[in-house]
């Protein structure tokens, strides 16, 4: 039986990645989070990616395939703490592929790499310039890891990497940036913008992934899901109440309550709120015949409160 | 925003929108049937793939309308050569303000049969302004990206593109009705799509508000794209930028297919360029004969 090794497999991504896996091979994963609960058959080592102990995991799993999520998002820890983790985290793990004979690895990135400027184009594809820490620097780490996977498709042609970008995951287990944002009860936006998001849903990122890993693509690819919306459209569709602040006003609050640690999201992110990042998901589609399942609508339903 | 206010704001609009007069009323209801017949793909919250809203279309497009009927009185001559399809729209810009880029758009959905959304390319300096940058995307314009231009001609839209740019725009009044630059980014992309270009020529645009100096290097200080001096801008303030009641007529050429390579020498593509640039000036030539005046018809 095949063996796929999951990095951040305790995350929501990874729990269902691994469950749907779980069936028709043999699932182990990494994480510093437990993962109380997981499938029968599915082994979790509690490790962290730069220490020794990873490296144990890997020559006593020995897997075929390791798809690799295992990243610090949110912003509460240090900008320093989550560079190395990310980027050094990376690093290590792609040595130990390489080491350890992994057939293909598949890295999940992120279509926010690109970042968001007044100037971007629509349809976005995979050899647009990864410009995001020119105004957002907290995702510094995210940008390097993704140059770190593209450079090691070409350095080690012998293991089939993919690097996917999907759009905003949404799901009623999501923790992306997007989805949090879209539960709070009142969602700041810029105020005068207006900007198209695309969203793809939690269970057709998974099916994404595991089409990754059937068809054994290299390459670089865009994984967009069953549609895009306005910001607000998409705030109005959750059921939230969209509360537009002065840009100005909005930067200088958020930095401050950012700084204090009361507001999770980086001055930087702002600009997503003003400016579109769509990319094009054609390449994927062509490579693998992804077809999303999940409509806009139930997307935005599933983050839906519950009603009192 | 809460409920009452919400609604509040509902009724004040249903008021207002009772309180316009019949011809007012007419007009909206002719823009809405004609945004109706417009062929666009819009997924299932009413928005296409560039973020064009139909209905918002139709509420930005009465203040245009009525400029189109009642202000501009604009005639447009010869529409039915533009062609179905994909199309490029390459006309002359001038009057400070781009009022000649609103008229065309309006000369497309109110009178092209079927009626079209002209896609403008803006400036990307268009999409960092709040509420302007939402208006021009519900409306159809893109940020003029030569990947939009070449994603928007293979979707089969109609582009309009003032190859002029601010150049034309701030032009003085001296050099009305003379071509300045044009940019040749628009003809590669033709060439590259193989899209047939309408020449279009604005016959009134260009004295719409009379332009006798314009202060680039202040302007530039600024961060600013132009200052233009009229006589008045800057006196009467903002106001001042409002163009005259000029008589607008829009002259459509025949459409021009163009064979080559989109990377030729800049010298080649220049020369389909003047292709171009000549038979512009050939409407204009036309449209100054035909007119009986600045003002009238």
């Amino acid at each position: 039986m095949e063996k796929i090794l999951i990095t951040g497999i305790a995350g929501p991504i990874g729990r269902l990645l691994a469950t749907r896996l779980a069936s028709s091979t043999d699932v182990c994963g990494v994480d510093v989070e437990p993962w109380r609960g997981a499938n029968i058959g599915v082994r979790v080592h509690r490790v962290d990616l730069r220490k020794r102990r990873f490296e144990d995991v890997m020559r006593t799993e020995r897997p075929d395939a390791v798809v690799h999520m295992g990243f610090m998002r949110r912003f509460q820890s240090s900008e320093r703490m989550r560079h190395d983790v990310n980027v050094r985290g990376t690093k290590q793990l792609l040595d130990q592929c390489v080491k350890y004979g992994v057939g293909r690895l598949v890295v999940v990135s992120s279509s926010a790499v690109y970042g968001a400027f007044a100037e971007n184009p629509y349809g976005i594809d995979e050899e647009f310039p990864l410009s995001a820490s020119r105004t957002y620097p907290e995702i510094r780490d995210q940008v390097e890891v993704d140059t770190l996977a593209g450079a090691f498709i070409w350095q080690h042609p012998e293991i089939s990497t993919a690097v996917l970008r999907p759009v905003h995951a949404l799901g009623p287990t999501a923790r992306s940036m997007m989805s949090s944002y879209l539960r709070l009860p009142r969602v700041p936006t810029v105020m005068g913008f207006d900007p198209i998001v695309q969203f793809i849903a939690e269970e057709d990122l998974v099916d994404a992934i595991v089409l990754t890993l059937r068809h054994r693509l290299r390459g670089i690819f865009n994984v967009v899901g069953s549609g895009q919306a306005p910001l607000h459209t998409a705030i109005a569709a959750v059921g939230a109440i969209a509360w537009p602040i002065p840009g100005p006003l909005f930067e200088l609050i958020g930095r401050r309550l950012f700084e204090r640690g009361i507001w999770g999201y980086p001055p930087g992110a702002i600009d997503y709120l003003r400016y579109p990042v769509c990319v094009s998901g054609r390449r994927f589609v062509e490579a693998t015949g992804h077809v999303p399942k999940v409509s806009l609508r139930e997307m935005f339903r599933s983050l839906r409160r519950r009603t009192k | 925003m809460s409920p009452l206010a919400d609604s509040l704001l509902t009724t004040i609009g249903d008021l207002a929108g009772a309180l316009r007069p019949l011809w007012v009323r007419r007009l909206q209801d002719q823009i809405n049937s004609r945004v109706d017949r417009v062929p666009t793909l819009l997924n299932e919250f009413g928005f296409d793939d560039y973020g064009l809203s139909p209905e918002w279309l139709k509420r930005i497009m009465l203040p245009s309308a009525l400029l189109y009927r009642h202000y501009f009185r604009v005639e447009a001559i010869d529409i039915g050569r533009v062609p179905t399809g994909r199309v490029l729209l390459i006309a002359n810009h001038a009057g400070q303000l781009p009022f000649d880029g609103m008229m065309l758009a309006a000369a497309m959905l109110l009178e092209a049969e079927p009626p079209r959304v002209a896609r403008a390319m803006a400036e990307y300096w268009v999409s960092e302004l709040p509420f302007v940058s939402v208006a021009a995307a519900r409306s159809g314009a893109l940020v003029g990206t030569p990947r939009n231009c070449v994603s928007c001609l293979e979707a089969g839209e109609c582009v309009m593109v003032f190859p002029e740019g601010v150049r034309g725009m701030n032009k003085l009044f001296r050099d009305r009705y003379r071509l300045q630059r044009f940019g040749l980014g628009f003809m590669r992309l033709a060439l590259e799509t193989r899209t047939p270009i309408v020449p279009v020529s604005i016959v009134g645009s260009e004295e719409q508000q009379p332009g006798l100096a314009n202060l680039t290097r202040t302007a530039h200080l600024l961060g600013m794209p132009a200052l233009p001096i009229t006589p008045t801008f800057p006196l009467l303030g903002p106001i001042g930028l409002l163009p005259l009641p000029v008589k607008y007529r829009i002259y459509f050429g025949e459409p021009l297919l163009f064979e080559g390579d989109s990377s030729e020498d800049d010298a080649q593509i220049e020369e389909k360029v003047d292709v171009v640039k000549a038979a512009i000036v050939a409407g204009f030539e036309r449209g100054l004969e035909e007119r009986g005046g600045i003002f009238s018809d």
